[in-house]
């Protein structure tokens, strides 16, 4: 294999990624807003994180205590 | 856990590095506009001997804000924020504060070591991995430290959604490794030389071309995951919690971010430009950065959407004024730079003053301001005291605006003046400036851009001062403040 | 789901996050590797003195304001000679492009440039270019060049990416000093067009300064 076949085969391997990663970001605006939409997901509520981020509020989603110990053990 | 009513969140690290921000800050702007000032006026090169001269200087003024001070502005926030996105505090786990601690002493020691050995001419000579290999592998290790932190602060979360903040420290983390990694291959001459010279001296792995590849990979996205990732993690948090609104939009963050990704790969493209890889391909990289650029913006944009109907604030409070024009800032800079990757541009840009003038909006207006508004901010809740001047922060801010605005406006047009110059000709062909010529014309701009370096850097101190007049004789706070940073 | 699953779980979020970040280095630099390592046809590789020149460059950073790389334009290949081929650099551990052009570009001096231009350059540039802001190199004319360290990055060069040096460059000690004389018959021959009396009575010592060796890497530039 030469060097240009390696530069058309790169050529091609950069196309062909490229286009499958355009897919895949395309790809996932529409799940957002489609699952919004459905109401399956509220992803707004995530903003809320930074703002009440006090130690003993109350967080946006729990990581259950029983998983916690098990993560500090490890 | 039920000791938690006491719990507090443990801000000692985020002290440390916040000093050290500071302090490689003002080092790192006092060589830059030193340098700056010897470029319009050469007898400057003369003040130290042979450590004073421009070239001498130049990567210490570079790899000081780098290494010294944006690393460190990265790691105090982080030691801040990380925290409280992920409600659970350092003091939780004696096994990360340690680490923490190490983590600290072995950069303070290492970042002083490693400026020192670049004054004394040991170089790989590869910008911005300068650093010649024992520094490399401290490096190695206090980005490792800081990783094991991040990770096992993850491990241990109350908030098991993780913030768009921490989304951008885990892209720096990983990207900065990789790139530094791969870049930073290099052989040690000594011990395969059977003990022969100077035991810090090596050689790079890559040779010519392949050399130039992978550092300008790595020189272009280390800006990508220095100057911009972690930053905009700063700036997700530090904007909607100090003005108290929301983020605008959340999907939004999630598509910039992953875009952003995307994006900055592509960056690399531009330096394939007149290479020998296929025509169509360096245009379609050209093409696809400029469409990307989109996601690129949506931080900013996002930023800008999120003070929507809360605009009065930016009037009334200075920080809000220091992140909004960072975010403005951040634009500006991320299109000027696909407009220098186009082929024809690059052709004049290249090489020329424009180049650093390119950088220093990004770093001055974006970086700096991010960097410290996020310091303002965490201040008052560390050190429970009252910002202590209101009026030196405005003061402050007008001053380095104006200096951001005169360095990039005159070294534009010192770029642009050079580069038409250079590849000027008259009726016949011939070449109408000998290189002198394009040199000698530069003196204004580059006198100007060293009183903008002057007044950034009266700016900086200046900051310095209120942050120390913050800790010492701010008026004491009894109750954290939620929202707005206190100031008198 | 595969993507809110992944805004909860660090790991492989992390993961996602690499492979992404990995894509451009992959498509776009490893595959040149073999292509652009290939040398021109009968180029040697640098002398000791010519690569102790080369440290001396990298030790005062001179790439921080010149570049080494004349771009296929002709207002560029007017001023400095024809243009850089990939081929030339394959032996350059580093590279030195360098990234701004406060100077002009090196990368063919040694055709248009003499020892003593330089060596009156270097002791004062103004006066030699009217208007120029290059420092004075007056230490290079005081310190030593370090040849043990040239000499040990030969050997690596030589051993680890044979690079074609000949056979009397060897590891260690004795190999070394059977081979310094060579050097300092090298160092002799650009500093017999020099007149700086510090560098005459370092060469008659034995010793060779920066600026020789500078120069001579100067002159290689071609």
């Amino acid at each position: 294999m030469d060097s240009t076949d390696i530069a058309n085969l790169q050529g091609y391997a950069s196309f062909f990624m490229t286009v499958f990663l355009v897919i895949m970001l395309y790809g996932y605006i529409i799940y957002l807003y489609r699952s919004e939409k459905k109401g399956e997901r509220d992803y707004e509520k995530y903003g809320r994180i930074a703002l009440d981020d006090e130690i003993d509020s109350t967080p946006v989603e729990d990581k259950p205590a029983s998983q916690r110990y098990k993560d500090e053990e490890k | 856990m039920q000791s938690n009513a006491a719990l507090e969140y443990d801000y000692s690290l985020a002290k440390k590095f916040t000093f050290l921000t500071i302090l490689f800050g003002i080092l790192g702007m006092i060589v830059g506009t030193l340098i700056a000032a010897q470029l319009a006026f050469p007898e400057l090169n003369y003040l130290l001997g042979e450590y004073g001269t421009f070239s001498r200087l130049r990567p210490v003024h570079t790899n000081t804000v780098i290494f010294g001070f944006t690393v460190s502005g990265i790691f105090a926030t982080w030691y801040y924020l990380g925290q409280r996105v992920l409600k659970v505090s350092m003091a939780e786990s004696k096994f990360l504060m340690v680490l923490g601690n190490i983590q600290f002493w072995l950069y303070f020691i290492g970042a002083l070591a490693a400026t020192v050995s670049l004054l004394l001419g040991f170089t790989t000579a590869k910008e911005y991995a300068q650093y010649e290999w024992p520094f490399d592998i401290v490096v190695v290790l206090i980005w490792v430290l800081w990783g094991v932190n991040m990770m096992g602060l993850i491990g241990i979360r109350r908030e098991k959604a993780l913030y768009i903040s921490v989304w951008y420290y885990l892209a720096c983390f990983l990207g900065i490794a990789m790139l530094y990694l791969f870049n930073n291959m290099e052989i040690p001459t000594y011990f395969t030389s059977g003990g022969l010279g100077n035991p810090l001296h090596s050689v790079s792995m890559y040779a010519g071309t392949n050399d130039a590849l992978v550092q300008w990979w790595y020189g272009h996205n280390a800006v990508a995951f220095g100057f911009t990732v972690p930053i905009v993690g700063m700036i997700y948090y530090f904007l909607p919690k100090e003005s108290g609104q929301a983020i605008y939009s959340y999907k939004l963050s999630l598509l910039s971010f992953w875009g952003l990704m995307f994006v900055y790969l592509w960056a690399g493209s531009h330096h394939l430009l007149w290479s020998t890889v296929p025509d169509w391909m360096q245009t379609m990289g050209s093409a696809f950065s400029v469409v990307l650029i989109l996601p690129s913006w949506g931080s900013a944009i996002n930023m800008l959407l999120t003070m929507k109907g809360e605009w009065n604030q930016l009037t009334d409070n200075p920080l809000i004024k220091f992140m909004v024009l960072a975010s403005t800032f951040y634009m500006l800079s991320t299109i000027e730079g696909p407009i220098q990757a186009i082929r024809s541009v690059n052709a004049i840009a290249h090489f020329t003053d424009w180049i650093p003038g390119h950088v220093h909006d990004g770093v001055l207006g974006w970086v700096v301001f991010m960097i410290m508004a996020g310091i303002f901010h965490m201040a008052p809740r560390m050190f429970k005291r009252e910002i202590y001047s209101k009026k030196l922060m405005e003061a402050q801010f007008w001053l380095q605006t104006t200096a951001v605005v005169l360095y990039f406006t005159s070294m534009w047009i010192a770029g642009i003046t050079q580069g038409m110059m250079w590849r000027a000709v008259d009726e016949y062909g011939n070449l109408m400036y000998s290189f002198i010529d394009t040199v000698t014309v530069l003196h204004p701009y580059y006198a100007i851009r060293a009183l903008s370096g002057v007044m950034y850097l009266t700016g900086f101190l200046m900051f310095a001062y209120n942050i120390y007049k913050t800790m010492t004789s701010g008026r004491e706070l009894t109750q954290e403040p939620q929202f707005r940073t206190p100031m008198a | 789901m595969f993507f809110h699953w992944l805004e909860k779980n660090p790991f492989f979020f992390a993961a996602g996050i690499s492979l992404v970040i990995s894509f451009a280095g992959l498509i776009e630099i490893v595959p040149n590797f073999a292509k652009s390592a290939q040398p021109l046809v009968d180029m040697k590789p640098r002398t000791v003195l010519e690569i102790a020149g080369k440290n001396v460059y990298m030790k005062d950073n001179c790439m921080s304001c010149h570049s080494q790389m004349i771009r296929p334009f002709k207002s560029e290949t007017d001023r400095y000679g024809d243009y850089s081929l990939s081929g030339e650099y394959a032996y350059d551990r580093p590279f030195l492009w360098g990234s701004k052009r406060t100077g002009p570009d090196l990368h063919r001096i040694g055709n248009y440039r003499t020892t003593d231009w330089h060596e009156a350059h270097m002791l004062n540039p103004p006066k030699i270019v009217p208007g120029s802001i290059m420092p004075a190199y007056d230490h290079q004319f005081e310190n030593e060049a370090d040849l043990d360290t040239a000499y040990a990055e030969v050997v690596t060069v030589k051993n680890v990416f044979h690079t074609p040096y000949g056979p009397e460059i060897k590891k260690g000690q004795a190999a070394w000093d059977a081979h310094k004389p060579k050097v300092l018959e090298d160092a002799k021959k650009i500093a017999a067009d020099m007149k700086d009396e510090r560098v005459k009575s370092a060469i008659a010592e034995g010793k060779v300064p920066e600026v020789v060796a500078l120069i001579a890497y100067l002159n290689s530039l071609k």
